[in-house]
């Protein structure tokens, strides 16, 4: 029997339990994926919490893993026993052995090892749809990133740099200010410590920036609305501080863009995955981008992960090791 | 000494007043204007009567859009001079003769433009052009909605979206106004009294909803318009004065589409993106895509007359003032 990390309901993370656990023979289009690594998310503490309800109970939780394939179902092609694969968008990654269709797993390039795929198939498609899709980045542009020495933070700034814009972060403490100056951040303000508008204000000379990433939510969106110049553009993907009031969305002010993002949105299509993954895949293959595992658990010790991200003293990514 | 209609304290029509006026030399930045047309907006009204978002603070002169010949020019305005045809959309001051203007609110307008129609239509136009040009791209055949599609801006917006090759569905509140908003180029009007137009759009699109949709309603349009915009889309409220967007939950944010307050104030206020915009649509105007909807034409004076007609809300079509 294999294990995994078991909620059998909503709450904290001491109702995470390691258990027995099978997901079974992969049906028609379905692959059984022997996982080798996990990827921690904040998305995860929601679904944990009951803040986004989850289908249903007991559940195994985790979007984002990468093993090798173990059994195929009828109906699929293109994979064998023994590929080493990846996925960021499909639950049960917290689990030996995950099923996983067939069409969301992306097959690992010799150069991308099981542990970075773990580290960035979410995190790494998220940044790539910020900084690629929902606006392009280039020359001229600035970017304002909350939690710029998260998980998706670390990426997305790097990446950013790279494509020329000027990137401003904000962190909460010294060593995260440091982990993001290291990591593509021109300016690094301490939202603990100042007011990160007034901060981006002087910074851009009162123009304000072009584009803001904010998935930290209820304590930030407001001022980050007003951070934002002509034009400029705010995508909000996730609420980490809680959920925003619904009058604070209607205080967008005029001419600015406001934009609710999701990974499954930007990969619906499996060539829209496939060209994510492989935007993604070049640039950490260039040196640009690269893929920072500050955090290593047990996969067992997945309640320890929980408390340790909730309690903002991880940086970059953090991994489960099966 | 030349004429202008005046407000000397807010009030119904009667308070609009007929005088003398006196207009000195252009100062710096300032161009006078010989006005030749004066437009009437639903605006006015609210200057006059001190009401909804009135900005105006008597005495002053109502009116925000005209048409004119420039007669001279202040110091530092290098884009107009004597003689020039000029307009501006969006200035107060303008049921006059003569008047004084900001010059970085007034374009040139090239020949073959026709006074009235552009007096009636400028700031409709530009909004429309704004939304149209400035907010997302199209590609023909995608699906847009337009709110209100048989008033002064529905009319021009689904002219112009036609033009370009777009599908639109607009809606209405009676059937009367259907039949207009189709005679204009709306493709599928939905009298939104009788169904709801978010059902109808999911139906009509075949599910794939509009690239764009554009609400100068509002508070009770607000939410189901968020329903109708695809991903990659936009969502655009407008006219909404100043005030701010309904509220909204995050879940009822479309995913992957844009949302965004659209404001023809701060397209004047960028003088590339006015010049821009002016152009644009007078290239609309010289390609005859817009039917001229001038219902009554009434001498400057009888600018209370004018202000009673569009209260009443029998017209249907623009109303202009002649100097």
């Amino acid at each position: 029997m294999t294990k995994a990390v078991v909620l059998r309901a909503a709450g904290g993370p001491e109702n995470f339990s390691w258990e027995d656990w099978d997901p079974g023979a992969p049906g028609p289009g379905n692959v059984r994926v022997r996982q080798t690594f996990a990827g921690l998310n904040y998305v995860d503490t929601y679904l944990r919490s009951g803040q986004y309800p989850l289908a249903k109970l007991p559940a195994v939780l985790g979007r984002e893993g990468a093993g090798v394939v173990e059994t195929v179902g009828d109906g699929v092609t293109g994979l064998n026993l023994g590929d080493r694969v990846a996925y960021s968008s499909h639950l049960g990654s917290y689990a030996e052995v995950n099923v996983v269709p067939a069409d969301r797993l992306v097959p690992l390039p010799d150069d991308i090892s099981d542990e970075a795929a773990a580290a960035m198939m979410l995190k790494g498609m998220t940044a790539q749809y910020l900084v690629r899709q929902t606006k392009a980045l280039g020359p001229g542009n600035t970017l304002l990133y909350h939690a710029a020495a998260g998980g998706v933070g670390l990426i997305a700034c790097q990446w950013a740099k790279h494509l020329g814009a000027t990137v401003i972060g904000t962190v909460g403490s010294a060593e995260k200010a440091a982990q993001a100056e290291a990591h593509g951040c021109d300016q690094v303000i301490r939202y603990d410590k100042e007011d990160f508008l007034e901060h981006v204000m002087a910074l851009t000379d009162g123009r304000g920036v072009d584009y803001v990433c904010d998935a930290v939510g209820v304590t930030t969106i407001e001022k980050s609305m007003k951070a934002l110049a002509h034009h400029g553009t705010l995508a909000s993907f996730g609420a980490a501080a809680g959920p925003v009031a619904p009058e604070t969305w209607g205080k967008l002010p005029p001419e600015r863009y406001l934009v609710k993002t999701t990974l499954p949105g930007y990969t619906k299509t499996r060539e829209q995955l496939l060209a994510c993954a492989e935007d993604l895949f070049a640039v950490v293959r260039s040196g640009a981008v690269r893929i920072e595992i500050n955090q290593r658990y047990p996969l067992k010790e997945a309640a320890q992960a929980h408390t340790d991200l909730e309690a903002r003293k991880t940086t970059g990514s953090t991994i489960f090791v099966i | 000494m030349t004429k202008a209609v005046r407000i000397h304290a807010y009030g119904g029509p009667e308070a609009l007043v007929y005088e003398d006026v006196d207009v000195p030399a252009p100062g710096p930045g300032e161009v006078r204007l010989n006005q030749t047309v004066a437009g009437v907006n639903f605006l006015d009204i609210y200057h006059r009567a001190g009401t909804h978002f009135a900005n105006l603070t008597p005495p002053a002169i109502p009116g925000v859009e005209a048409v004119g010949i420039v007669e001279s020019v202040g110091e530092g305005v290098t884009h107009l001079k004597g003689g020039d045809k000029a307009a501006y959309p969006l200035t107060a001051g303008g049921y006059a003769e003569t008047r004084l203007v900001p010059g970085s609110d007034v374009v040139k307008v090239p020949d073959g433009i026709d006074d009235k129609v552009l007096a009636a239509t400028f700031m409709k136009g530009l909004t429309v052009g704004h939304m149209l040009n400035d907010l997302t791209t199209f590609r023909p055949g995608d699906f847009i909605l337009w709110h209100a599609a048989a008033g002064g801006v529905g009319m021009i917006g689904c002219e112009w979206a036609k033009h370009l090759g777009l599908n639109v569905i607009g809606t209405v509140s009676t059937e009367d106004k259907a039949e207009r908003a189709r005679a204009a180029g709306c493709d599928h009007p939905i009298v939104y009294t009788k169904e709801s137009f978010a059902d109808r759009v999911n139906e009509i699109t075949g599910g794939d909803l509009c690239q764009a949709v554009f609400d100068g309603v509002g508070a009770d349009t607000w939410l189901d318009s968020l329903k109708c915009v695809k991903p990659y889309g936009v969502c655009a409220a407008f006219g909404l004065a100043s005030g701010p967007l309904p509220p909204m939950g995050f879940a009822e944010i479309p995913s992957e589409a844009f949302v965004t307050r659209a404001s023809v104030a701060a397209v004047t206020k960028t003088r590339p993106v006015y010049e821009k915009n002016a152009a644009a649509f007078f290239e609309i105007l010289k390609k005859g895509v817009l039917t001229p909807r001038i219902e009554h034409e009434l001498p400057l004076k009888d600018a209370a007359e004018a202000h009673r007609r569009l209260e009443s809300r029998q017209t249907t079509g623009s109303l202009i003032l002649i100097p």
